[in-house]
Formats: C-alpha cells, sequence, structure tokens
C-alpha cells in the first residue's frame, strides 16, 4: 500500500496533507478524512486502521492535519483557527489534489468526507457550503452544540499560571484532554478553542443535502443532540455499542459501515 | 481413522511450537491498556502485520498488528479486560522451524509515529 505519493503543504500557514493511494482504485470519488480536536491524522486515522482499511477497499484517501496539531503550522494568532479558516484549508487541500465537482457520469468526481469530532462539524459545514463537491459524508461524534463553545479560556489561564482550581467541569475535562494526548501542543490547542469560539456553530442554520451518516459511540457523552440533527437531514445512525466519545473511532464496526456506505 | 488423527497429532505437535507475545510498551509512559476488540479469533490464521486487536490506553484508542504469521491459539483476556504491558496479551502456534528464532515481540510490532515528510514549522 503506498502512501504519501503525492504530499505537500500550503503556505501561510503551514498545512500538512497527504494522499494515500489504493492498491487498486476501484474508480470511486476520493475520501478526505478530517480529524478531531487534539487529535492527529496519525492518531485519528493511521493507528486506527481508517486509512489502511479505506485503502484497502479501494479507496483514494486524503489526510489532512488541521492547524496547530500533528505536523501541521501552529499559528500564534486565534483567527487563524476560526472554523472559516480551518475550512478554506480543507478546500485549498481539495483543490490541490486535483478534486472535480461532482458529475452525474462520473463516479469518481466530487469528494466523500469522514470527520470525527470537531472534524464532523466542518465536514458538516463543508457539505453545506459545497454540494456540488461533496458527495457523501460520514459524521463520528458529531455533536450540535460545539462542545468547545462552554470551554473557560479564563480558568485555563488561571490554572496554569498559579494552579487555581477550574470550576466548569466540562473545561477541566477537556484541559486534561488536551494534556493527555500524545504530541499535542496545548498553547496551540488553547488558541484553536479561543478561535473556534469566534464563529458560533449553528448547524441548524445550513443543513446538508448530502446523504450522510451519523456514527457515535452509545457511551459517547461529548456527542449531544446528534440524533436530533440526524433527523433533520434525514439521515441514518449507527450507535456502537459499549463505545465512548474517545475509543469508538477505532471500532471496526464504525469503519465497515463507513466504507459501506461510502460505496453506495 | 483413529489412529491415523492420532498419529497425525503427534507428528504436529513436534511440528509446531507456541509463542507468547506481551502486551507490548506503547510509549508515552503508559503501563497498560484495555482490549476494545478482539480482530481475530482461537484457530485463525493470522498474517504478518495484520491487525489482531484493538486496544484503548488513557490517550487514545489503537489497532496492533501481529508481529508473525501463525494460528491463533489463546487470546488472553475479555474486551474490557485490562493487560499491563509485558503481560501475555496472544499465544500463536507456528510452524517449528520459525519457533526458535522469535521469544519477543520484534520492534516493529510496537505502533510507531509515521515518518513525517514536512519539518513541524513550531514557533513556540
Amino acid at each position: 500500500m503506498k502512501t504519501d505519493l503525492r504530499a505537500g503543504t500550503l503556505s501561510a500557514p503551514t498545512v500538512h496533507w497527504q494522499q494515500h493511494e489504493p492498491p487498486a482504485d476501484v474508480g470511486l470519488a476520493p475520501v478526505l478524512l478530517v480529524h478531531g480536536f487534539a487529535s492527529s491524522t496519525e492518531l485519528n486515522w493511521m493507528a486506527t486502521g481508517w486509512v489502511r482499511d479505506l485503502n484497502a477497499a479501494g479507496r483514494r484517501v486524503f489526510t489532512v492535519d488541521l492547524p496547530g496539531h500533528g505536523s501541521s503550522h501552529a499559528p500564534l494568532e486565534a483567527d487563524a483557527y476560526a472554523p472559516s479558516r480551518l475550512l478554506q484549508h480543507l478546500l485549498d487541500v481539495l483543490s490541490r489534489a486535483g478534486v472535480r465537482p461532482r458529475a452525474a457520469d462520473d463516479a469518481a468526481s466530487g469528494v466523500d468526507l469522514v470527520g470525527y469530532s470537531l472534524g464532523s462539524r466542518l465536514a458538516w459545514e463543508l457539505a453545506a457550503l459545497r454540494p456540488d463537491l461533496v458527495n457523501r459524508v460520514v459524521l463520528g461524534g458529531m455533536s450540535a452544540e460545539d462542545p468547545l463553545a462552554d470551554f473557560d479560556l479564563a480558568a485555563v489561564d488561571r490554572f496554569l499560571s498559579d494552579s487555581t482550581p477550574i470550576d466548569h467541569e466540562a473545561t477541566s475535562a477537556l484541559l486534561a484532554l488536551m494534556q493527555r494526548a500524545p504530541d499535542a501542543n496545548t498553547a496551540a490547542l488553547l488558541r484553536l478553542v479561543s478561535g473556534i469560539k469566534t464563529e458560533h456553530f449553528a448547524p441548524k442554520a445550513a443543513v446538508p443535502t448530502r446523504p450522510m451518516l451519523f456514527v457515535s459511540g452509545d457511551r459517547d457523552s461529548v456527542a449531544t443532540g446528534a440524533s436530533e440533527l440526524a433527523a433533520l437531514a434525514n439521515s441514518e445512525v449507527l450507535l456502537l455499542p459499549a463505545r465512548t466519545h474517545t475509543n469508538a473511532v477505532s471500532s471496526r464496526a464504525f469503519k465497515q459501515a463507513a466504507i459501506e456506505f461510502l460505496a453506495r | 481413522m483413529i489412529e491415523f488423527f492420532s498419529e497425525f497429532n503427534e507428528y504436529w505437535s513436534i511440528a509446531v511450537a507456541e509463542i507468547s507475545f506481551p502486551l507490548p510498551d506503547l510509549g508515552e509512559g503508559l503501563l497498560e491498556a484495555t482490549v476494545l476488540e478482539w480482530l481475530v479469533a482461537v484457530g485463525d490464521q493470522v498474517e504478518r502485520n495484520q491487525p489482531f486487536v484493538e486496544v484503548e490506553t488513557t490517550k487514545s484508542s489503537v489497532e496492533l498488528p501481529s508481529p508473525i504469521a501463525g494460528i491463533v491459539l489463546t487470546l488472553h483476556g475479555e474486551p474490557g479486560d485490562v493487560i499491563q504491558v509485558d503481560a501475555p496479551l496472544v499465544t500463536f502456534t507456528v510452524a517449528d522451524d520459525s519457533a526458535g528464532i522469535v521469544g519477543t515481540v520484534p520492534e516493529e510490532a510496537a505502533p510507531k509515529r509515521r515518518v513525517r515528510l514536512s519539518a513541524v514549522l513550531d514557533e513556540d
């Protein structure tokens, strides 16, 4: 399985992306994978087997590290992490990768999306924004409410400077997640939270019309309100037994359902 | 027929060997991992590098690739069980001629970070 045949960086700020070629291309649209907050291409999609399984199913895969994550640049200004800027990076990757608008007579045209958590928010917005480009979408660990919106940045600043306890439970849980995450750049992640907060997630304001599959662990306490969104978007829902927000992503049932859904 | 199988089994027991693999060091000071799901069953033929188990640490969940080709003899634990690093994770039966040269998990069995193709421009 060849990977990295085409890899590149996008300027200002530098965003690292890769193309992963299947051993035998089945001629369907490529799949863009968008990782979650405090994760990376490596953690979200490589170590969990997603790229290998999609390649084995004959799908060409693009991965991208969001700013402040993985091998990408970590800009100093919070504005660089605003969701609209993140979406622009994804569109730039698709453009550089040669993705063409969907055409009825060409099964290889357009792009499929798989997101997880924050990546699902971005996939939802991208599908709503560019129905001409996006074929099908799998939304993993999707939340109707932005889990980062209530994050108490001031409390975290106090905690990091003089260990003042953080009262807000969700904030301290997210901070713990950031500090646990391998290779995570906590300072950049806090800038990302700050950037994310500048653009409130309003999923109902623009509901994608493309076919979507929602997948979550049935013990996921982060992904709230997804079933309502799925109903709104007339989409399918798969709940993974005994899985949480953290461990649903490597589930074989998740990968198999996504591969099957994207091949329809 | 019975005798044939008896002889066959005797032969088989000489021709194969059992090799156990412990849970590898997953890095970052982790001492244990929880079995999420076995991706193979007892009796399955597993190829080298084939993912055989999904485990969760406090930091992430990953698939582990098999360090060798073999037939699964024992899976040491049920989903939900916590396995300590260096405690037995899986036992394979393999052809005897390969048993003597492998006794521990080869280094490549542990999940590795991919080689990164572009420099990290980290200004912090």
